[in-house]
């Protein structure tokens, strides 16, 4: 089993806190993953994107050109990766700033008004980690448990404070889809 | 350090790897895509009492490595590509003079200013050398996070050992991704410097490290001595991976992180039915050749894949001698070439049977 | 009988000198020497050298030397001293080393106020390759490969070294001296110690620009040549101190 996740929106979304967040919640499952940023000029223009893969075996490759999810927090990130989910895959995307849309037919969609709920809680700041209780809902390999560990290992003692809010926020995520 | 797992990006690991080892001083400029390197370490030295030095271009910087390390202290320098190109003057200077400098090359796209993506280009630049005359550099690369960190407190320890450079060739794709690695403990002992290294004429006359060379006669035997040195390197050094290899008839070779990709392609073609099998090269320099050698006398066909035009294919081909094929499947730069790619190139490869083929994507 | 005249220490024993006869190299090694004995730095010393005239400088001083490609003498010291804080370090460089194929190397160097201390010897040319046009050469003057002389349409201007180093911030003492005559090779020798000192006690970089004759690429008798440093450099390249913090302390 490999599976590619890539998880994207615009700078300040928290996207490669994200990221890092899903791949240590593999890590504390046991499982190989690696986790690739884009970096550099790409960077320029304001959107961010990152790759987590998990594998059972040792991780292949980073830098595909597919995904078996694509996480998007923005209409910019759902234009461009809806084109790069694979055939069969899923595209969740913030229906805050995404406008719903279905423009192929053979991927699963799934839209959560996660910008809402964030702000319902307190800060539009967690949007990314309502987005990863999403992605534990509707993604069997992710687990809630070895997320809310990796929230609290990658905040660490320095950001102590900011962990009931994560959480809740994640929580929040995980039953957005009723 | 411990042995718990930590997620952790290739430039961290480098770095912290380096502080493990005992680096007492950082000399570097800022590049993509290994800045961290840097950033990290200018952090971390001064906590520890260490060294950092912003120098004002790779090519001070290198050269204050090679000061640095002719007085025995471990020191290094890490740089990408185009500012690598920088220092092969010292490299050059610094294998003559015998001093153990240690350069981290997280390469990005050539040639020129090339672009910030990853790619596997400087496998000349590293193995064969910029530089001027004859002289050979040990290079390692890495394929995993994890082993950024294990070949970083090898290189400390390959440099010290035999007083000669060493490069840890990365790659864009590794310095920026993050795995979950464990540091442990350094693993090699402390290497005696004492006999060499300048620490000022105290209670003996002065000595020099200098690569210039005014006795023709002594000039030819030092290169003969270095090269005598590299043989003993290449007799003890020389290291590889190899995966199903023995019952394989055609074996998929590559370096670096492309390693993890040709070992899921040769999952894939096993299931296909086809006989597959890989090697890979971790010290590009000694290069594995009498392994290789061995294998094509087997009878095996090689297939090298590659992140540039070509570059460790002709080391392939070399140690082949004719004896199997070998093809090449590669791409200049950008995107690694996936597993699927590999796969059906490979399968081409075999469609075709006679004479080498190149399939550059 | 007493000697009036001996060997420093800190030269060797069997030293040759490989300069041209008449050419200064050989008095400005010998203060840097008598220095290495009087401030009892041999034992704790380590020199970056140079490529150019002076390239076999470890020949002649009994201490340890690491030999820098050309123009890194500064980097080189740079890594020996950030490794070495407790060693006396200095680089022995010619104008060309310095102040051409090295000035951003000098001037950094200078501009982090590195605690080491860099001797300059200014000839004019680059000797070493037999008398070209160097970032010194004077306007006018006419070496092998500027045979018309040097003129501002395809030269530019000679460069004011010790001026230079004096405006960074990291440099705790700048002079230019001569050695012409006996009087400015006595001051030559103070400004020398003055820029080892400034090491010694931690005030940052410590420069002395040194106007040397060359007799051989002049095409000149040493007396001459003696002379032109006189006549001609020294009107272009006055002698002096430029900066000295001895005093005042380090740059804040």
């Amino acid at each position: 089993m490999e599976k590619n996740f890539i998880l994207a929106g615009f700078g300040g979304q928290g996207i490669l806190l994200a990221g890092t967040i899903l791949a240590n919640s593999f890590m504390l499952g046991g499982k190989n993953v690696t986790w690739y940023p884009c970096y550099g000029a790409e960077m320029r223009g304001g959107t961010v994107n990152c790759e987590v893969v998990v594998s059972d075996t040792e991780v292949s490759s980073v830098h595909k050109q597919d995904a078996d999810f694509a996480l998007v927090l923005n209409q910019q990130s759902f234009d461009k990766f809806v084109q790069r989910v694979k055939a069969g895959g899923t595209i969740i995307a913030n229906a805050t700033l995404v406008a719903l849309s279905k423009p192929r037919d053979d991927i699963k969609y799934v839209f959560a008004k996660m910008g809402d709920i964030a702000n319902a809680i307190g800060s539009s700041k967690v949007t990314n980690m309502v987005s990863l209780g999403v992605l534990a809902d509707v993604c069997d390999i992710v687990s809630r448990e070895y997320l809310a560990k990796a929230v609290e290992l990658v905040l660490g003692e320095k950001k102590k404070q900011f962990l009931p809010l994560n959480l809740k926020a994640l929580e929040a995520g995980c039953s957005a889809l009723v | 350090m411990s042995s718990e797992k930590v997620l952790i990006k290739g430039n961290y690991a480098i770095a912290q790897a380096a502080i493990n080892a005992g680096c007492q001083c950082y000399f570097g400029y800022p590049i993509t895509p290994q800045t961290e390197i840097g950033e990290y370490l200018s952090a971390e030295m001064p906590k520890l009492g260490r060294g950092y030095v912003s120098a004002e271009s790779e090519l001070a910087a290198i050269n204050m490595v090679v000061g640095a390390a002719a007085t025995g202290a471990k020191v290094m320098t890490s740089s990408s590509s185009c500012a690598v190109a920088l220092m092969q003057e010292a490299l050059s200077y610094a294998c003559s003079d015998e001093v153990p400098v240690v350069v981290v090359n997280v390469m990005r796209a050539g040639p020129g200013l090339g672009y910030v993506y990853p790619a596997q280009g400087d496998y000349n630049q590293a193995v064969y050398g910029g530089g001027n005359g004859d002289y050979k550099i040990i290079v390692l690369a890495p394929a995993t996070v994890q082993e950024c960190i294990d070949y970083t407190y090898k290189a400390f320890y390959l440099a010290r050992k035999y007083r000669n450079p060493v490069i840890l060739l990365a790659d864009g794709l590794l310095g920026q991704m993050m795995e979950p690695a464990c540091f442990g403990e350094n693993p090699y002992p402390e290497v005696d410097v004492s006999s060499w290294a300048l620490t000022g004429a105290k209670g003996r006359d002065g000595k020099a490290i200098y690569s210039c060379a005014r006795d023709e006669k002594a000039h030819i035997q030092k290169i003969h001595d270095l090269f005598k040195k590299f043989e003993i390197i290449t007799e003890n050094e020389t290291s590889y991976e190899e995966f199903e290899t023995e019952d394989a008839e055609i074996i998929l070779t590559a370096f670096g992180s492309m390693t993890r990709n040709i070992k899921a392609a040769i999952r894939v073609l096993r299931e296909k039915g086809v006989k597959a099998g890989g090697f890979r090269p971790i010290t590009l320099s000694p290069f594995p050749t009498k392994r290789i050698s061995e294998l094509a006398a087997d009878g095996k066909d090689f297939v090298v894949v590659e992140m540039n035009m070509g570059q460790m294919f002709k080391d392939v081909k070399y140690a082949v001698e004719g004896k199997s094929n070998v093809s090449l499947v590669n791409r200049p730069c950008g995107e690694w070439l996936s597993v699927e790619e590999i796969v059906s190139s490979v399968e081409k490869i075999l469609n075709k049977k006679e004479g080498a083929y190149a399939s550059c994507i | 009988m007493q000697a009036v005249f001996s060997t420093p220490k800190s030269m060797k024993e069997d030293f040759k000198f490989t300069f041209c006869p008449g050419c200064d190299h050989g008095i400005a090694v010998r203060l840097v020497a008598e220095l290495i004995d009087e401030l009892n730095l041999k034992e704790n010393t380590i020199c970056s050298t140079c490529v150019g005239c002076s390239v076999f400088l470890y020949d002649f001083l009994n201490i340890d030397c690491v030999e820098a490609p050309h123009g890194r003498a500064c980097a080189s010291a740079t890594g020996v001293k950030r490794t070495n804080p407790e060693k006396f370090v200095f680089t022995y460089q010619g104008d060309g080393d310095f102040a051409s194929i090295g000035f951003a190397e000098s001037m950094h160097t200078a501009i982090r106020g590195e605690n080491i201390s860099a001797i300059c010897i200014n000839n004019t040319t680059f000797g070493m390759t037999g008398g070209q046009l160097g970032p010194t050469t004077l306007m006018g003057q006419v070496t092998t490969t500027s045979p018309f002389g040097r003129n501002k349409e395809y030269y530019g201007y000679p460069v004011k070294i010790a001026e230079q180093i004096a405006l960074c911030d990291g440099t705790a003492f700048s002079a230019r001296v001569a050695l012409d005559t006996i009087p400015h090779i006595n001051q030559a020798k103070q400004a020398l110690k003055k820029a080892f000192e400034v090491q010694l006690k931690g005030l940052g970089f410590g420069f002395v620009e040194i106007l040397s004759s060359c007799p051989t690429n002049w095409h000149m008798t040493p007396e001459e040549a003696h002379e032109w440093v006189k006549n001609s450099m020294i009107p272009e390249f006055p002698l002096g101190t430029f900066k000295d913090l001895t005093e005042v302390g380090v740059n804040k």
